[in-house]
C-alpha cells in the first residue's frame, strides 16, 4: 500500500495535468486576493458606500477560508484534479502493467484517493498560506481573529474536502472514464445538484407537510455547503458522521469495483 | 512435461457470447508458447484472465502447479504485455520503468537501466513516450513487463504492426529472453509466418476453442514439404520405393507421401513403370503453416 501511494505521488510529480491544475488554483486564489482587496479596502475609491454596505464581507482569517474553498471555484479545479488523476492510470492502460500481478486490486482504488487526497492537501495548504499570507500584507482590514475558531473551520472545510474527493473519485471509478467523473462532479461543483435538492425538499414538504427533517439534512453537499460554521458541537457532530458516511461508502464503493472489475 | 502454465477449461462469457470456451493449454517451461488465431478468437480474452485482468466465468489454471487462491502467490511472477503498452505518454523511457518500479518496491535504478539496455532503450534519454515510434513503444512495453523479474511473460501481438526491422528486433529480444534468462514466453499473433520463427509450441485458437495443441516438431512435420504420390497399386509402389531405399514416407488416403529425396520424382516414375506400375500424379507438395491453419479451423485466409 506504501509503495503504491508512493508510486501514485510520482506520478501525479510528472503529471502536466497536476501543474496546470496548481497553477490555475494558485492564480484563482490570487485573484480572489485582488477581489477582496477591491471589495475590503477599495484602493481606487471606486464603490459608493451602498455598494460596501451591499459587498460587506469579513476579512477575518477564518471566513476567508470558508470564503476560499466553500466555493465553486474550489470545488470545480478539486473535481477536474481528483477525475483526471484519478482516471490517468485507466486512460493510458498503465493499471495493465500492475494491477494482474498484484494480490489486492482494492488497493490500487485506496491509494489512488488516499493519494489524490494528498496532493488536494498541499494544494490546499499552500493556497491557504499564499491567500492568509498576501491578505496579512496588503489588506488593510485583515484580522487573524481567534486561532481556535481559524482551526475548527480549517478543519470542517477539510473534512468536506475530502468527502467531495471521495465523492468524485467514485463517480470516475464508476463510469471509467474522465467525462463520465466529470459530468456528475461539475453538477455538485456547480450546485446544480443543490438546487435540484431544494427541489426535492419542497416536494416532501408538499407531500408530508412541514417535518423535522427534509431529504436535503441527509444528502452532504447540501449540509456541507449550507453549514453555519458558528453552529453549535452538535451540529458539528452531524456534519462529521455525513462526512464519514458519505466518504466510507464511496471509497469503499470505489474499492469494490476495482476489485471486481475486469481491466479493460 | 514440465509445464509453467496449465489451463483448465478456463471459460469466459460476456452475456451470452463465449469469449473464451473450456481451454484447456499446456505451456512447458523454458519454451515459447505461440497462441495463433484470428482477429476476435479470444486470444486476448485468454491472456488477459491468466494475466489476473479478467475473472474466468468458469474453469481455473495454474502456474507452477498453484492453483485457485494460491495462484495468487505466483502473479508477482508474471510479466504482462496486454494489447497496446501501457505507458504515460509524458514520462520518458525511465520514468515510466521507475513508476511501475516505485508500486513494487525496487529502488534500483542499475537494474532499470539495465532492462532498458536490454531492449535497446538505453540512448532514450528525455524523449517521452508519446515521441516513441510503435516498434519503441513495444519495446518499452516489454521492458515494464520485465520490471519484477518475471518466469512467466505474456505478450498479447507484440509485433502487430511493426515494421519489418521492428518484427527482427522483437524477435530478437524474445529469442535472448527466452534462451539467455530462461523466461517462459506465452505470446499470441495471427501472424503466423512470424510465428514459427520463434515459438517451440502451439496452440490454434479458433472461436473461443482451442483447436490444436502441437510442438513445434509435430506442427512442422504436418507442413512439410513432401513428394505426393498417387498411382493404381499403392501396395506395389512402396515394395519398389523400399527397393529404392526411401523411409521416411507414409500412406494418407490414396496417396504415399514422401518426406526425402524431394527431387528424385522422374527418377520414381521410371522405376514405377518398369514395374508396370501407372503414376496417376506425382508433385511436391507443402501445407504452410498458414494453409493448415485455414485447414483445421475451416476458415477463409483472413487470419
Amino acid at each position: 500500500m506504501y509503495n503504491l501511494i508512493k508510486m501514485n505521488l510520482y506520478r501525479m510529480s510528472k503529471a502536466v495535468s497536476t501543474k496546470v491544475i496548481a497553477i490555475v488554483w494558485i492564480f484563482l486564489t490570487l485573484f480572489n486576493f485582488g477581489v477582496m482587496k477591491i471589495v475590503v479596502d477599495d484602493p481606487f475609491n471606486i464603490m459608493s458606500e451602498a455598494d460596501k454596505a451591499t459587498l460587506a464581507t469579513s476579512s477575518v482569517a477564518s471566513d476567508l477560508i470558508q470564503s476560499l474553498f466553500v466555493s465553486s471555484n474550489f470545488l470545480i479545479i478539486l473535481s477536474v484534479f481528483v477525475v483526471l488523476f484519478a482516471n490517468a492510470e485507466h486512460k493510458c492502460g498503465f493499471d495493465k502493467n500492475l494491477i494482474g500481478i498484484t494480490n489486492h486490486k482494492w488497493k490500487h482504488a485506496l491509494a489512488r484517493w488516499i493519494s489524490a487526497v494528498i496532493g488536494m492537501t498541499v494544494l490546499m495548504v499552500v493556497s491557504s498560506l499564499i491567500y492568509l499570507g498576501t491578505c496579512a500584507l496588503f489588506l488593510n482590514a485583515f484580522e487573524l481573529g481567534s486561532l481556535a475558531t481559524l482551526a475548527k473551520v480549517c478543519g470542517i472545510v477539510y473534512m468536506g474536502m475530502v468527502t467531495f474527493s471521495a465523492i468524485f473519485f467514485f463517480f470516475t471509478t464508476l463510469f471509467k472514464s474522465s467525462a463520465g467523473g466529470l459530468v456528475p462532479s461539475l453538477i455538485i461543483s456547480l450546485g446544480i445538484l443543490f438546487m435540484i435538492e431544494k427541489l426535492l425538499d419542497f416536494l416532501f414538504n408538499k407531500v408530508f407537510g412541514s417535518t423535522d427533517y427534509v431529504p436535503s439534512d441527509f444528502l452532504f453537499d447540501s449540509k456541507f455547503l449550507n453549514f453555519d460554521m458558528d453552529a453549535g458541537r452538535n451540529a458539528i457532530i452531524f456534519l462529521g458522521v455525513l462526512c464519514l458516511v458519505y466518504t466510507v461508502l464511496t471509497v469503499g464503493g470505489s474499492m469494490l469495483l476495482q476489485q471486481r472489475r475486469d481491466v479493460k | 512435461m514440465d509445464y509453467i502454465l496449465t489451463t483448465n477449461e478456463l471459460t469466459k462469457t460476456y452475456g451470452k457470447y463465449n469469449a473464451s470456451n473450456e481451454v484447456s493449454i499446456h505451456v512447458q517451461r523454458g519454451g515459447i508458447y505461440g497462441l495463433i488465431g484470428r482477429n476476435g478468437a479470444g486470444k486476448t480474452t485468454l491472456m488477459k484472465m491468466i494475466g489476473g485482468l479478467s475473472r474466468p466465468t468458469s474453469g481455473s489454471f495454474e502456474i507452477h502447479g498453484k492453483n485457485g487462491e494460491t495462484t495468487e502467490q505466483m502473479m508477482p511472477k508474471v510479466g504482462i504485455l496486454i494489447e497496446a503498452p501501457g505507458l504515460y505518454p509524458n514520462m520518458t523511457a525511465m520514468e515510466n520503468l521507475t513508476t511501475k518500479a516505485i508500486a513494487l518496491g525496487i529502488k534500483d535504478k542499475k537494474y532499470l537501466r539495465g532492462l532498458l539496455e536490454e531492449v535497446g532503450l538505453s540512448d532514450t534519454g528525455k524523449k517521452k513516450a508519446k515521441q516513441f515510434s510503435l516498434g519503441m513503444k513495444q519495446r518499452l512495453g516489454i521492458a515494464m513487463a520485465l520490471v519484477n523479474q518475471p518466469e512467466l511473460l505474456i505478450l498479447d501481438e507484440p509485433i502487430n504492426g511493426l515494421d519489418p526491422q521492428g518484427i527482427a528486433e522483437m524477435r530478437a529480444i524474445l529469442h535472448h529472453l527466452c534462451n539467455d534468462r530462461g523466461i517462459t514466453i506465452l505470446i499470441s499473433s495471427h501472424i503466423l509466418d512470424e510465428l514459427s520463427k520463434v515459438a517451440t509450441q502451439y496452440g490454434i485458437i479458433h472461436e473461443g476453442r482451442l483447436l490444436e495443441e502441437e510442438t513445434k516438431e509435430e506442427l512442422f512435420a504436418k507442413c512439410c514439404e513432401r513428394l505426393e504420390l498417387k498411382t493404381n497399386d499403392i501396395s506395389k509402389t512402396l515394395e519398389v520405393l523400399n527397393m529404392m531405399g526411401f523411409s521416411k514416407m507414409e500412406v494418407k488416403d490414396d496417396a504415399i507421401n514422401i518426406y526425402e529425396r524431394l527431387n528424385e520424382g522422374g527418377a520414381i516414375t521410371i522405376a514405377l513403370a518398369k514395374e508396370n506400375i501407372m503414376t496417376n500424379e506425382i508433385a511436391v507438395k507443402t501445407d504452410a503453416l498458414e494453409d493448415y491453419y485455414f485447414q483445421i479451423t475451416g476458415g477463409n485466409k483472413n487470419v
